[in-house]
């Protein structure tokens, strides 16, 4: 965990932006085109106090998409080294 | 307990920038396999990871400001110097393709037949298809402008309409240049002429789909309520690049399709 911690509070995640905007919720009901908002909830989730690094806040899907892009780099690397090894071989003159 | 006192974004570390630079070896080796030993795993591995790696790092961008607040307004000022600086740097990396293409027509050699268009070039007419995809991105420059206006006057309807509309002209010219691409009577490897057309407006194609997908982002991140009406950057770093991308195409136009033929 990083000395200074975060300046965002767990609560009422409306202060952070300005209330000069308009809320969704202020919005008519025709303007729930496409979906509702959500983004409340996710900055709920994104500012619990956990101490988990932005990249791994939602749990496991994260922790997936983590380790699998960790292991696939890894591995390239590994093999990069092995292939460039290879290739800087000089081939046999005939 | 303990707050910040100062407005800048102190981020959670981070795996992706080492993560990012592994993918760039591994992409950049992986050409050298490719070219050489005409094998493609590698190569294939380097992009795999890369994509993995701006999906990720994008992703948590978008979480540090929507959801947790970071992007104060001192952090937003900073990010359109990189936006800006940025951009000025892919205009000089399209300078010296310009430059290039101007170096070769302006004094055409003797092999050429002391001429531009070289001898046994037959070039496209630029008022077919190249002025209509004029027409199409000056069009789409115009829709995303809309687009902008109609976020920071909170018309949720009029904006997402305004911007599936931009992505949907950067579909149109991306599929017209592939068919120009596909008929051309010339190809990369003929001669100086070839390589100059087909790179300078193979890299401009290539901007063309960079910005076609951070609008499409955008237009995702839209509709999911992401943006306020004066708080949208991430929409406005991709309407810069896609004017810039329209202004390169502009130059293109101008020299290499119209003056070079």
């Amino acid at each position: 965990m990083q000395g200074l911690k975060p300046i965002v509070s767990t609560e009422s995640p409306a202060l952070i932006f300005g209330t000069t905007t308009k809320l969704a919720s202020d919005l008519p009901a025709t303007d729930s085109f496409l979906g509702k908002n959500k983004v409340p909830d996710l900055q709920k989730l994104f500012q619990k106090a956990d101490g988990l690094p932005v990249h791994l806040k939602r749990g496991v899907p994260d922790k997936l998409l983590y380790r699998t892009t960790m292991a696939l780099t890894i591995g390239g690397t590994i093999y990069c080294l092995i292939a460039l090894y290879m290739a800087s071989q000089p081939r046999n003159q005939k | 307990m303990a707050h910040q006192a100062h407005s800048y974004h102190m981020v959670d570390p981070s795996p992706w920038p080492i993560l990012g630079a592994t993918a760039a070896l591994l992409t950049t080796s992986g050409l050298i396999m490719w070219f050489h030993f005409n094998t493609s795993y590698l190569l294939a591995l380097g992009l795999l990871s890369m994509l993995l790696v701006m999906l990720q790092w994008w992703r948590d961008i978008v979480r540090e400001s929507t959801f947790q607040g970071h992007h104060t307004p001192t952090v937003q000022k900073d990010l359109r110097y990189g936006m800006i600086l940025f951009i000025t740097s892919e205009a000089f990396f399209f300078l010296g393709f310009f430059w290039a293409f101007l170096h070769s027509s302006l004094a055409p050699t003797p092999e050429l037949g002391g001429q531009w268009p070289p001898s046994g070039i037959n070039p496209l007419n630029p008022l077919e298809v190249p002025l209509l995809n004029t027409a199409i991105l000056l069009a789409s420059g115009v829709t995303v402008t809309w687009a902008h206006h109609s976020i920071t006057e909170s018309n949720r309807k009029q904006a997402i309409q305004a911007l599936a509309l931009t992505i949907l002209l950067g579909f149109y010219f991306t599929a017209l240049q592939a068919t120009e691409y596909y008929e051309a009577p010339f190809s990369i490897a003929d001669g100086v002429y070839g390589s100059t057309f087909f790179v300078a407006t193979g890299f401009h194609g290539l901007h063309v789909i960079i910005g076609s997908s951070f609008l499409s982002v955008c237009l995702l991140r839209l509709i999911k309520f992401h943006f306020t009406s004066n708080h949208h950057f991430g929409f406005e770093a991709a309407a810069w690049y896609w004017h810039f991308v329209d202004v390169i195409w502009l130059f293109l136009y101008m020299t290499i399709y119209w003056w070079g033929s």
